[in-house]
């Protein structure tokens, strides 16, 4: 009984420890500028669910005349990110407020150095990764400062994320190489359990008949 | 003339009916060179054994035939099939993707993974008694196979909850692993050799963990997408228990004696009816309070093996290489933990005989479950290390405990007994899942210190085991004269009928070597085997 209060003893100083650990500031996406980029995001196909690793998209940004962080701009990084339907049952996907948690764009299309010189909106073609999974999507782009910490964003949806949404259907990753040699290693399984039975069976009507 | 007492010289019908066990010569004799020493059927094993031939010495590093080479074929199996059965959760942030499942078709694919040998686990016990060991091992792994390699043709959730289901049908390796070492290894040193077996199998649900991660890494470089990759990955798990089940048929041996379907059919063996052992192992309470302790031990193992990468992938932000080596430091926690409980069970039963054991696996289980308690509110990586640690050795001793106990509740329907407990095992943890980690309702943390607050609950069954010769936590054995004696209890598992056809011998053998549970006070008690059954005269 000493053994289990000491275990007991320790759990809760362990648990007072944890509670006590203050909590850093942590950067918050509600911090960064909004709409400091003007972003457009125009599939291949309109209107129509895009095939991975067929499909592109056509992807326009510019920085709004409005964007008042504009100085601090190094690098502008270009992500895939799930609309609100995909995220639903679907925890690993969450939308965090704090920028390390924030899961909702895991997928990078693209990074460029920030060159302020250059006014007028940047354009680039990018075909879905194989990768991509099933669902529906937007891009958002980040500015990011010298410390490579996101300062503003852009987004090619409206805040509540309703609007310009388009979908993608994955890669199935199915290969018929790999289906054939799947039945093949599958029938070699049961026949060979089959013969060494019906061999024992048989060598044991033998010796039961000596 | 000698009176009809029972006892007194020239009243012992043994050897009348014919029936009796008879030691037979091993088919295969060596060079006849050897001074062949007919009057001593133990010669011809590799290892010292007792009157039913079980080896009474374990030696890890010896393949001897047969019981250090059963031991072997045994784990080695059982971990073929753990591999097979968690192949997929350390590949679950890439599944999920390529199949678009939600965390509730996760939830229940897992629930269906072990679900599925609760059947098989049942059924395993049977085919055990009536077929022997070996095609039980290799019915499993052959036959499962097929859905190992059938990832291939996976397209949805619906497709991936079958396959995985399917595949969980080969953990019935379990039952037989632990069936062939009971007969093997003799009762004195049973907790330790189930708790090898049974945790280096278990093994097999942590290296999977880094064993596939390792695999599909080694399939991308080679070229091939991620979505296509771990489809891949699966035909290695596949191919071992191909290689695995071969080498059970070729090198194994049923018993210490030979094969069973040899030794039956030269009526060395009696054949048992299945209805009887089925029903004598349903009639012992005992059996379903160890169904429950065990899916709040192994349950919970089973548990942990499908959600904790996902939740150190997800929760502390790892890569899925790095959770999948802190998923997998829990399986191998096995190697000696599990061991370590049998060991402890055997320890505690020397000195304070079946109590001592059925202490032993509260203490341990317990434990265990509230670390699993503090792991969930762990919310820094290094106190959820330390916290999951701590976790799986209780848990994972306590499952080698129950095992050191398991053998003692039946000698007839052992093998049944062993499918029930285990099946047990996979039932807790198709509840946990479904309770805990198939919604949203919780999150996962939450969800691993409910799942340790219902272990503790009901790990309080134990204390309700009892046998009358031996006691139980908290009550003595019983005074009763023929009570207090081995040879009843397990007599009681035969009718009147069949103990005067002599068919109970096995039982009385076993009930004589089991004497060591009665703790120090074995030595001391010197009881000759009571004639019981057999009439005084025919």
């Amino acid at each position: 009984m000493a053994i289990h209060n000491i275990l007991f003893a320790s759990l809760l100083i362990c648990l007072l420890i944890q509670s006590s650990h203050g909590a850093t500031k942590e950067r918050l996406f509600s911090d960064l500028e909004k709409s400091a980029l003007e972003v457009t995001a125009t599939p291949s196909r309109v209107g129509e669910v895009l095939a991975a690793g067929i499909d592109k998209l056509s992807i326009t940004w510019k920085v709004s005349s409005t964007a008042t962080k504009e100085p601090e701009f190094k690098a502008i990084k270009v992500k895939l990110c799930y609309a609100p339907a995909s995220q639903v049952d679907r925890p690993w996907r969450k939308t965090e407020n704090e920028l390390f948690k924030d899961k909702s764009c895991p997928h990078k299309i693209s990074s460029w150095s920030y060159d302020p010189a250059v006014k007028t909106a940047q354009s680039f073609d990018y075909t879905l990764e194989r990768d991509i999974p099933t669902g529906t999507y937007f891009v958002r782009t980040y500015a990011v400062d010298a410390k490579d910490h996101e300062v503003a964003f852009g987004q090619s949806t409206n805040e509540n994320k309703t609007t310009n949404l388009f979908s993608v259907q994955a890669i199935s990753g199915r290969h018929k190489s790999l289906d054939i040699a799947s039945v093949c290693f599958s029938v070699f399984s049961v026949l060979a359990l089959f013969v060494f039975f019906v061999n024992e069976k048989r060598k044991a009507k033998i010796e039961q008949s000596k | 003339m000698a009176s009809n007492e029972d006892g007194s010289i020239g009243s012992s019908l043994h050897g009348v009916t014919g029936r009796e066990q008879v030691f037979s010569f091993s088919v295969e004799d060596g060079p006849s060179s050897q001074p062949i020493r007919t009057n001593d059927p133990t010669a011809k094993f590799a290892l010292p054994v007792d009157s039913e031939h079980r080896a009474k010495v374990f030696k890890p590093l010896s393949f001897a035939k047969p019981h250090m080479r059963a031991f072997h074929l045994g784990w080695i199996s059982f971990f073929t099939c753990f591999i097979s059965t968690f192949a997929a959760a350390p590949l679950v942030p890439v599944i999920r993707d390529n199949l678009d499942l939600t965390k509730t078709d996760i939830g229940n694919a897992g629930v269906a993974s072990v679900s599925g040998a609760i059947f098989s686990r049942l059924a395993m016990g049977a085919v055990c008694d009536l077929l022997g060991a070996r095609y039980g091992t290799a019915f499993s792994l052959l036959l499962s196979a097929p859905a190992v390699f059938s990832m291939s043709f996976v397209a949805d959730a619906g497709s991936y909850l079958a396959v995985r289901f399917m595949i969980g049908f080969c953990l019935a390796t379990f039952v037989s692993c632990q069936y062939w070492t009971s007969v093997m290894f003799t009762g004195k040193i049973i907790g330790l050799v189930n708790g090898c077996a049974g945790g280096w199998g278990d093994m097999g649900g942590g290296v999977t963990q880094l064993l596939m991660p390792m695999v599909f890494h080694v399939i991308k470089l080679a070229g091939a997408t991620p979505f296509t990759a771990w489809r891949f990955a699966f035909f290695i798990p596949g191919i071992l228990q191909i290689i695995m089940g071969i080498l059970v048929l070729t090198l194994g041996q049923d018993l210490p004696d030979g094969n069973l379907s040899t030794l039956q059919k030269s009526g060395q063996v009696s054949k048992d009816k299945f209805s009887k052992v089925f029903w004598f192992a349903v009639k012992n309470y005992r059996t379903w309070i160890m169904f429950v302790l065990y899916g709040f031990s192994m349950g919970v193992e089973l548990t942990i093996n499908n959600v904790i990468s996902g939740y150190f992938y997800d929760r502390f932000n790892l890569t899925l290489h790095t959770a999948g080596i802190v998923a997998a430091s829990f399986g191998m926690a096995n190697f000696f933990a599990r061991p370590f409980g049998g060991y402890a069970s055997d320890v505690a039963a020397r000195l304070f005989g079946m109590r001592g054991r059925l202490w032993t696996l509260w203490i341990l289980q317990t434990v265990g479950a509230l670390f699993c308690v503090w792991l969930g509110r762990a919310s820094t990586l290094p106190i959820a290390i330390l916290a999951m640690m701590l976790f799986s050795i209780g848990t994972q001793a306590a499952c080698g405990a129950l095992f050191g106990v398991a053998p003692f509740v039946s000698r007839r329907s052992l093998g049944l007994i062993s499918g029930l407990t285990g099946a047990g095992g996979n039932f807790g943890s198709g509840v946990t899942q479904l309770l805990f980690f198939s919604s949203s309702r919780f999150s996962t943390a939450e969800g691993l210190s409910l799942m340790g607050v219902m272990a503790v609950v009901c790990t309080i069954p134990v204390a309700f085991i009892h046998f009358p010769q031996w006691g139980s936590m908290f009550l003595r054995p019983s005074q009763h004269e023929e009570r207090s004696k081995e040879e009843h209890y397990y007599g009681g598992e035969w009718t009147e009928e069949e103990k005067s056809l002599g068919l109970h011998e096995g039982s009385i053998k076993f009930a004589e070597n089991s004497r060591s549970e009665r703790g120090r006070k074995a030595v001391l008690a010197d009881i000759p085997t009571p004639e019981m059954g057999t009439p005084a005269h025919v």
